[in-house]
């Protein structure tokens, strides 16, 4: 795809998308069906993955696409009948656990979980990385309120016969968290931006003291630093693409946390009292970003992940050449 | 070339030749040993052409992509052949002269540049002249009708002039309309540094280099064929450094970096609090690169740099602050109380670390013209 074509399809999901906020995602998830979400997914994977979870954060919109993300990397095709378990809240650690022939699985899932036959699960076993498929009828899924009510997150318990286990290779789990990673620092960048153009118009049209709060050199000064934070997360995703990989993946999602922080306090003390409240939109697209830090590993993990391992190499690789 | 294909040679070649380039001293060394060391490097490397890349060849270069010429600095720059700060003046000073001077002239000194015969400096900042650079007041009389003159008579002072005391030549800014006419009464020249009237006065910084001078400029002649772009037209000369300065400059600093995190990386204890901080750094680093290659792809596709590398500015200052306190924080006592080369090293470039935040465009002011320039808050006044 093109820069034109690709903007082309980013206002035409923005369009379709707009005013989809309900937390079932079942709205959203048949508007992406209809855009031809997963056939795009198959055949250009990074302008689908990039575009959809960009709008999914601009508009403060829950849909299920991150199943199909994550399902794919995993080497199964995704369906709508199919969701998946992720790591629980802030680790990347394994969802499942096979022991004496029964998997024990404590994760997060979607919305999906409510409309599917059929959960797919890694799992660590003694016999290394398998992937287990269990009927949805057997989880107790409980939608969390939690920080972003409306966001679709359920906490699921599954205790089941780890019957068809698949054996899989560590790669193809590193590979999902990866993939997850990229498509929610995607969601976070979108939500930054849509934070900060409502933090921006507030600036320019709220007066104090006989002008435009946008005179104000503290004020101008926050956004200006919420803008560099946008700006450097946009750029490690371009970088995650380019050189995809586990590590360029993870240093987007952590710097999409740290990004989503700064915006965040930024932008809420900019907009001060109206942003404090639930008429104006601010607070769900900040309640966003701050259930979305702690998929696939929280900031302080995957930090201190990163650098363990750097430790451990006793080396700092450069990553992306120009 | 490719870029690649570039690189791997140059590599190659570095690390086949890297007895032949390193510093015949422990780091840091004098300013005089290291301004030396510079010197012969240039020479050398540009005997080998290496120099050579990514410049015009009607300045003396092989031509090609200015990418090139980034990968050079960064490849030197993470090898610890060359300091980013001394090495990187050429990408800030060479192209405003192949801009804007005559192509005769341009011909004549960049290739001297270039190869290490000469040292070029940058009087912009005066006494009263700091982030609010249109202010300036060195002042360039015309002899004679300002269209005609053969020469111009130059007085005044510049201060904070980077290796002033060692440079044949310096790119100057002077007043030349009234002293109220801001940024547009303001024009550039290339200056002898040798010329009579001129006197150079280094002044010690924080971390005990004489890194940079007081400049005092007391009736100076400077041939009429030494102005720079158009009479009155400084200004835009003084702008058209930024794309060099906020793409080549800033990848070989980032190189720099990287290398620097490395040998905190390589010593530092293997525990938690160790890993947070290098996590951290990384991470930052990591941002500073994605940026800057965004930019720099951005550049070689034809895109005119503008304000939007205030971004990289903040982002690159804000590197060298975290990169260096890392060292503080994981090599207790290296900076503070440690008189070996190696605490040497730490100490002048943790304290030289601090100016990120302050030459080229304070971090302030880069903030500013993200607010009017990117977010187009309109003015602040
Ligand atoms: C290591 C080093 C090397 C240098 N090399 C050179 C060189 O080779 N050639 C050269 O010409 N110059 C050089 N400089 C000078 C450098 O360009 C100036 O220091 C810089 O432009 C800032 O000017 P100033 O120091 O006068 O600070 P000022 O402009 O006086 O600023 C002081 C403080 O006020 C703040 N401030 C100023 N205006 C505003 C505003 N509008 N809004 C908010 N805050 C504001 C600044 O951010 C800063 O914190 C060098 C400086 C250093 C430290």
């Amino acid at each position: 795809m093109d820069a034109a074509e690709r903007s082309l399809l980013h206002e035409t999901v923005r369009d379709a998308l707009a005013g989809g906020r309900t937390g079932s995602g079942t709205a959203a998830d048949a508007v992406l069906t209809e855009l031809g979400w997963l056939e795009m997914l198959g055949a250009e994977p990074r302008d689908a993955i990039d575009i959809v979870f960009t709008t999914l954060g601009e508009t403060n919109t829950v849909a299920t696409a991150l199943d199909d993300v994550v399902i794919t990397a995993l080497g199964i095709e995704p369906s709508a009948d199919l969701t998946v378990v992720l790591p629980p809240f802030a680790t990347s650690n394994f969802p499942g656990r096979i022991t004496d022939g029964e998997v024990h699985i404590v994760g997060l899932t979607g919305a999906r979980i409510g409309r599917v036959s059929r959960v797919v699960v890694a799992c660590e076993s003694d016999v290394g990385i398998q992937r287990v498929m269990v009927p949805a009828a057997a989880a107790t899924a409980a939608a969390v309120r939690g920080v972003d009510p409306d966001g679709g997150f359920h906490l699921i318990d599954i205790h089941h016969d780890a019957v068809d286990a698949v054996p899989v290779e560590p790669a193809v789990w590193i590979d999902a968290v990866a993939a997850g990673r990229r498509a929610v620092a995607h969601q976070i960048a979108g939500a930054c931006r849509t934070m900060l153009d409502l933090a921006r118009t507030h600036a320019t049209e709220r007066v104090q003291f006989g002008r435009p709060i946008a005179k104000f050199q503290a004020v101008r000064h926050r956004l200006a630093e919420a803008l560099v934070a946008v700006e450097a997360l946009e750029a490690t995703l371009i970088a995650a693409w380019d050189e995809p990989g586990p590590m360029t993946a993870a240093l987007a999602k952590a710097t999409a946390g740290r990004t989503a922080r700064t915006v965040g306090a930024h932008c809420q003390q900019v907009l001060a009292g109206i942003g404090f409240t639930t008429d104006h939109p601010f607070h769900r697209y900040l309640k966003r970003t701050i259930a979305l830090e702690g998929l696939f590993g929280s900031t302080e993990t995957i930090v201190l992940d990163l650098g363990r391992e750097l430790l451990a190499q006793r080396r700092v690789p450069t990553l992306i050449e120009l | 070339m490719h870029i690649a294909d570039f690189r791997a040679k140059l590599n190659a070649w570095l690390d086949a030749h890297h007895a032949e380039l390193a510093a015949p001293f422990a780091p840091p060394g004098t300013l005089d040993q290291r301004v030396a060391q510079m010197q012969r490097m240039k020479s050398v490397l540009f005997e080998a052409d290496w120099m050579r890349y990514g410049w015009p060849e009607h300045v003396g270069g092989l031509g090609g992509s200015p990418m090139l010429r980034t990968e050079l600095g960064a490849a030197l720059a993470g090898r610890d052949l060359a300091d980013p700060g001394l090495f990187s003046l050429i990408e800030v000073l060479a192209p405003t002269l192949i801009d804007f001077a005559r192509p005769e002239l341009a011909a004549e000194v960049v290739p001297r540049l270039l190869s290490g015969a000469e040292i070029w400096c940058q009087g912009f900042s005066e006494p009263g002249t700091g982030s609010d650079l249109s202010s300036l007041s060195c002042r360039a009389e015309p002899d004679g009708d300002p269209d005609t003159a053969s020469t111009w008579r130059i007085n005044g002072q510049k201060v904070w002039t980077s290796l002033a005391q060692y440079a044949e030549r310096c790119v100057l800014l002077t007043r030349t309309g009234p002293a109220d006419s801001r940024h547009r009464g303001i024009t550039a020249f290339f200056v002898d540094m040798d010329t009579p009237g001129i006197t150079v006065a280094p002044i010690e910084m924080i971390n005990g280099m004489h890194e940079f001078a007081e400049v005092f400029f007391d009736d100076v002649v400077v041939p009429a064929d030494r102005m720079l772009g158009e009479l009155n037209g400084g200004w835009s000369v003084a702008m058209s450094i930024l794309p060099y300065e906020r793409s080549s400059c800033f990848w070989q600093r980032i190189a720099y970096l990287y290398r620097r995190l490395e040998m905190i990386v390589e010593v530092a204890p293997d525990d938690d609090r160790a890993a947070e901080v290098i996590g951290n750094a990384f991470l930052h680093l990591h941002m500073l690169r994605s940026r800057s290659r965004v930019t720099q792809h951005r550049l070689a596709d034809g895109a005119t740099l503008g304000a939007e590398t205030s971004i990289d500015k903040v982002l690159v200052a804000t590197g060298d602050h975290i990169v260096y306190d890392a060292a503080r924080r994981l090599l207790p006592g290296i900076v503070e109380m440690d008189d070996s080369d190696a605490g040497e090293m730490w100490r002048t470039e943790y304290l030289y670390s601090r100016a990120a935040t302050i030459y080229g465009g304070t971090a302030e002011v880069q903030r500013n013209i993200i607010a009017r320039r990117l977010l187009d808050l309109g003015t602040d006044a």
